[in-house]
């Protein structure tokens, strides 16, 4: 089994002149491909910031982190944006899209920075792929505010996933929608997974948790159990 | 809905609270607003003053300037003063004024004070009293007695001569004051209400009036119909109803005048197929023609700065209301109505406005004394200056408009629909917000605003810096130029002081040369023909010895200097400046060229240039009287001389002679360059304030409409792009409005262009599209900056802290 992430005692601090926060301690995680993990714990525990520094939108103060083979852990800023580019997708709780763009160029936005030229005729037909993947095809010329919270989220997965990451890398993909829109999104998110996309997901919703393939429990930002990935446990 | 009174006070309150918690806030927007506004007020007062209101005389719009213009054979203007029988003729015999008067400026001092003191001298007929309504506190003004040709000896002071020099002496009245040999009796003092008539220029202030028939210009010249005297003035008041037009006066006069004229010279083949022309204008006209371009600049420099302000101040209130989110969202949340967030900002802005207005008023009036301090020998009526009506109006105007405007803008940043949303939400910081127009517009005005400032400044300082650094062409440096007051004498006596204190002032240690001619500034015009083909020419001339030109480092070109021998003897030769000697050059050769006047030229020498000025003209010079009464001295390097020196050397020689004038050759370069000084100076303070000002306005706009998209940064740089394609999206998207800005300066230039008549620069095409493409990549580069500044705190910083709720 391949291994997208490792992370080898990796830790970070928050420091204020009167105080040190540490929001994690010594995390040793490994992520494999295809898997469908859940991040669990209560509030505070070092969900976001794990899944920010697995992200690489933050760095870690101390440890090693390793994607897709690479080591990632001390990258340029331009480094580090062209990873999250191409091997990274991001799905967040509050969606994050454009709301000057369309459904079609908020989705198609990952190509816009990708380091490969994409024509017009090659972004438009993996919009048009991706949207109708989650069932938006219909609603591209949109703006994001024409759109229902549940529509918003299921844009922000298909720009999550245009740019074929090794990763999804998901924030309480359900936590500004109410459980019919939020069934929905899981149910996508599933189906990706299904489909060979690895996810890593934080979420508060045990229910959501169980869909996992995998469930990571996170408290005062050390990991409690970290069972072993089905795989490589058999 | 209207407000009521309870609410009204309350939201007054809060808004002052507000203010008081927000110091630095507060105190920003009231200075930079103070100041913008001050300026703004001074100069509207200063604008209102001198091309409004009227003129401090009764019926001042029946009073007009008549002017004569001499024009040559080639239909070009060769003087612009009067000559002297022309005058008098028209004052003898004009019928287009009810009433005229005649006025003449001289100096002279005055012998009967111990001091001596130099006064300026206004010579008038009596009807100049009656015209310009001028009363006396202490006896009378001129009549009847002092009417042309009564050769009357009185005297009327100025208010401000009766306090200085006879310590308002109330028995003043027929005292004598005694000048160049003259005893005049004092008749009157001038009331100290009436406001001098600033006729002769800017900040002239006369001391002593005494009749016309006393003027200084010599009976021979009286008679002259060739020479003309800028000292020479008229003014004419019409009869009330009178119906001609300007156009038909001048017609009228001209006839009177150039008829007569033609009559006189039609021996003098020099004045073949030349003319006069007469020229009126409303008095408040002719006072004010010098001056209407640099009220017009320093109008549009206020009102520009004013504008910058405005937009600067309306970005402060910009980021204040992103700031207090969440407090307009609570007050939306128990109940605030969109228009009650709307009168929140109002008295908010309103006090902080007053507060402005308040520190402007002091500003304007700090304004007023730098402007009297500074510009009073150069701009007329500035004694007029005060805050008055139209500056209460201004003022009151200024706050309702800016209080208005300023809340609108704020209020149009608030989404009330989306702040009522935001306390629920997850807070994305969206509820108040600016939007893409109004950035824009910001943007277009801070850039075209600042682009014709900086435009204009940049022209005017050039052309100010060429004056000032234009080689002059002789060595002003350790020279004075003294005048003195000699009485009437026999002319060998007069021959013999002089020549007594030329010795002295030659025998003293620190003095190396002594020349008996006047300051290199000083020239007369003069006809002069030559004799082998009859071309006539009008020409600046001066009458110098043998040291002057090795006195002031004038360098000979060709041929002889002046000998001692030929300037004792005044043979009837001159030396001419190589730009006269090129246009001679045309006929043959220059050097021994003869006039019909039986001057020969024996010389060339380097033309040299004005101090202010920056066109040389064709010049000559002849010898000069032995008796004359002008003198420059040079002193020894690291030497200088005083008044008080030269004073007591006078007196050694002969106790009835007086120091006229007194002043060094450097003092006086520094005067007639301090227009050119001053704007030098201005123009660059004006540029760095304009730069500073429009670089923090840009940096508010892009600042504040970079941290609103915060969210969008950080989503961005999340899905990959880097710090260089923010930088570059920033950088696009306000591209457009940058252009816009740039465009809009160059309408806003040309609409200036053909609006002021007057040239604003010398400078040629080529050179005004080098300046403006500087201005513009200077403009450019700041709003570069002013897009990478706020750019790079968001790029710079880990991608998750832009995509937290809170910074």
């Amino acid at each position: 089994m391949t291994k997208v992430i490792t992370l080898t005692n990796v830790s970070k601090i928050y420091e204020t002149e009167e105080l040190e926060t540490h929001a994690l301690k010594s995390i040793n995680l490994t992520i494999n491909q295809g898997e469908y993990i859940a991040i669990c714990g209560p509030s505070g525990c070092g969900k976001s910031t794990l899944l920010s520094i697995l992200g690489l939108l933050d760095q870690a103060s101390g440890g090693e982190y390793t994607l897709a083979g690479d080591s990632v852990t001390s990258l340029s800023l331009n480094q580090a944006a062209q990873i999250r580019n191409c091997q990274i997708g991001f799905v967040f709780q509050s969606f994050n899209l454009i709301d000057q763009l369309s459904v079609f160029d908020n989705v198609a936005l990952p190509l816009r920075y990708h380091h490969e030229n994409f024509t017009a005729k090659e972004i438009a037909q993996r919009v048009n792929n991706c949207l109708e993947k989650v069932g938006l095809s219909h609603r591209s010329q949109h703006t994001p505010n024409q759109l229902s919270g549940g529509q918003q989220q299921r844009v922000a997965i298909a720009r999550a996933i245009i740019a074929n990451p090794a990763i999804l890398l998901v924030d309480e993909p359900t936590g500004n929608l109410d459980s019919s829109a939020g069934d929905k999104v899981m149910a996508l998110l599933e189906q990706l997974n299904q489909q060979g996309t690895t996810i890593c997901m934080v979420t508060h919703d045990p229910r959501y948790a169980d869909m996992a393939t995998r469930k990571i429990q996170l408290l005062d930002g050390q990991i409690l159990q970290a069972p072993q990935s089905p795989a490589l446990a058999s | 809905m209207v407000i009521n009174m309870r609410l009204f006070i309350y939201l007054i309150k809060q808004a002052y609270l507000n203010i008081k918690q927000n110091v630095m806030f507060s105190a920003a927007v009231i200075m930079t607003m103070a100041i913008a506004l001050g300026a703004l007020l001074c100069v509207a007062t200063l604008a209102y003053v001198m091309l409004i209101k009227p003129l401090p005389y009764p019926e001042q719009d029946q009073l007009y300037a008549v002017d004569q213009q001499l024009i040559n054979s080639e239909n070009k203007t060769d003087s612009n003063a009067f000559i002297y029988p022309n005058l008098m003729h028209l004052y003898q015999n004009q019928q287009v004024f009810e009433h005229s008067a005649l006025m003449y400026l001289d100096g002279s001092v005055v012998t009967s004070l111990p001091s001596e003191p130099m006064m300026e001298i206004k010579y008038v007929s009596p009807q100049w009293f009656k015209l310009l309504n001028i009363n006396t506190i202490i006896g009378r003004p001129f009549n009847d007695n002092e009417a042309l040709n009564t050769y009357n000896p009185v005297a009327v002071l100025s208010y401000h001569t009766w306090q200085t020099e006879f310590s308002s002496d109330p028995n003043i009245l027929n005292k004598n004051i005694t000048l160049d040999g003259k005893s005049f009796s004092i008749i009157g003092v001038i009331d100290p209400a009436f406001k001098e008539l600033p006729i002769a220029g800017a900040g002239y202030n006369t001391q002593l009036y005494l009749p016309w028939d006393f003027n200084s210009v010599s009976e021979h010249d009286r008679k002259q119909w060739g020479n003309d005297d800028g000292g020479l003035m008229f003014i004419g008041k019409t009869a009330s109803g009178s119906t001609l037009s300007v156009e038909q006066m001048s017609q009228q006069l001209t006839q009177l005048i150039d008829q007569q004229w033609q009559i006189q010279v039609s021996d003098q083949h020099f004045f073949k197929d030349w003319r006069i022309q007469i020229n009126t204008s409303p008095l408040k006209t002719k006072i004010i023609s010098g001056s209407t371009k640099t009220v017009y600049l320093l109008l549009i420099g206020a009102i520009g700065l004013t504008l910058i302000s405005i937009a600067n101040i309306a970005n402060l209130l910009l980021s204040r209301n992103a700031e207090r989110q969440q407090q307009l969202a609570i007050t939306a949340a128990v109940g605030a109505t969109s228009r009650h967030i709307f009168y929140t900002l109002l008295c908010e802005i309103g006090l902080l406005m007053i507060a402005a207005m308040v520190f402007a008023q002091f500003i304007a009036v700090l304004g007023f004394d730098l402007l009297h301090y500074y510009l009073n020998d150069h701009l007329p009526r500035l004694n007029e200056l005060s805050l008055n009506g139209v500056s209460v109006l201004v003022s009151f105007g200024s706050l309702i408009i800016l209080t208005l405007a300023l809340s609108y803008v704020a209020k149009r940043s608030v989404n009330y629909r989306a702040l009522n949303a935001s306390l629920q939400a997850s807070g994305k910081g969206n509820a108040v917000q600016v939007s893409k127009n109004t950035r824009s517009a910001f943007i277009i005005s801070q850039v075209a605003i600042a682009t014709t400032l900086i435009f204009i400044n940049v022209l005017l300082f050039k052309d100010a810096l060429t004056l000032i650094e234009q080689p002059l062409g002789y060595q002003p440096d350790h020279t004075y130029a003294i005048v003195l007051s000699v009485p009437e004498m026999k002319k060998e006596a007069r021959l013999s002081q002089l020549n007594a204190l030329k010795t002295a002032l030659s025998n003293t240690a620190k003095i190396d040369i002594v020349s008996q001619s006047m300051r290199p500034s000083i020239f007369g015009t003069y006809a002069l023909t030559t004799a082998h083909d009859n071309k006539g020419y009008s020409i600046s001339g001066k009458d110098i010895d043998e040291h002057y030109f090795k006195l002031i480092n004038q360098r000979l070109l060709a041929g002889d200097n002046f000998t001692q021998q030929q300037v004792d003897n005044r043979e009837p030769l001159i030396i001419v400046n190589d730009i006269f000697a090129k246009r001679l050059a045309q006929h043959g050769d220059v050097i021994g060229t003869t006039f019909n006047n039986g001057a020969r030229i024996i010389g060339i020498v380097e033309s040299i240039t004005i101090p202010g000025t920056s066109v040389k003209h064709p010049r000559f010079y002849y010898s000069a009287s032995r008796t004359r009464n002008m003198l420059l001295v040079k002193v020894k390097p690291n030497q200088s001389l005083t008044r008080e020196e030269v004073i007591k050397i006078i007196k050694s020689v002969d106790k009835r002679l007086s120091l006229f004038s007194f002043s060094s050759l450097t003092h006086n370069k520094e005067q007639r360059l301090f227009s050119a000084t001053t704007t030098a100076t201005v123009t660059t303070a004006l540029t760095i304030i304009t730069l500073i000002l429009s670089a923090i306005g840009l940096f508010g706009v892009l600042k504040y409409s970079t941290r609103m998209r915060r969210f969008e940064i950080g989503t961005r740089m999340a899905i990959g792009a880097n710090g260089r394609t923010i930088l570059s999206m920033i950088i696009k998207e306000n591209l457009l409005a940058l252009l816009a800005g740039l465009i809009a300066s160059v309408a806003i230039l040309l609409i200036i262009y053909f609006s002021i008549k007057q040239p604003l620069t010398q400078l040629n095409v080529i050179e005004l599209i080098t300046i403006y493409l500087s201005t513009s990549v200077t403009v450019i580069v700041v709003c570069f900056f002013a897009c990478y500044l706020p750019v790079q705190h968001f790029i710079k910083q880990p991608v998750i802290n832009n995509l937290k709720t809170s910074e």
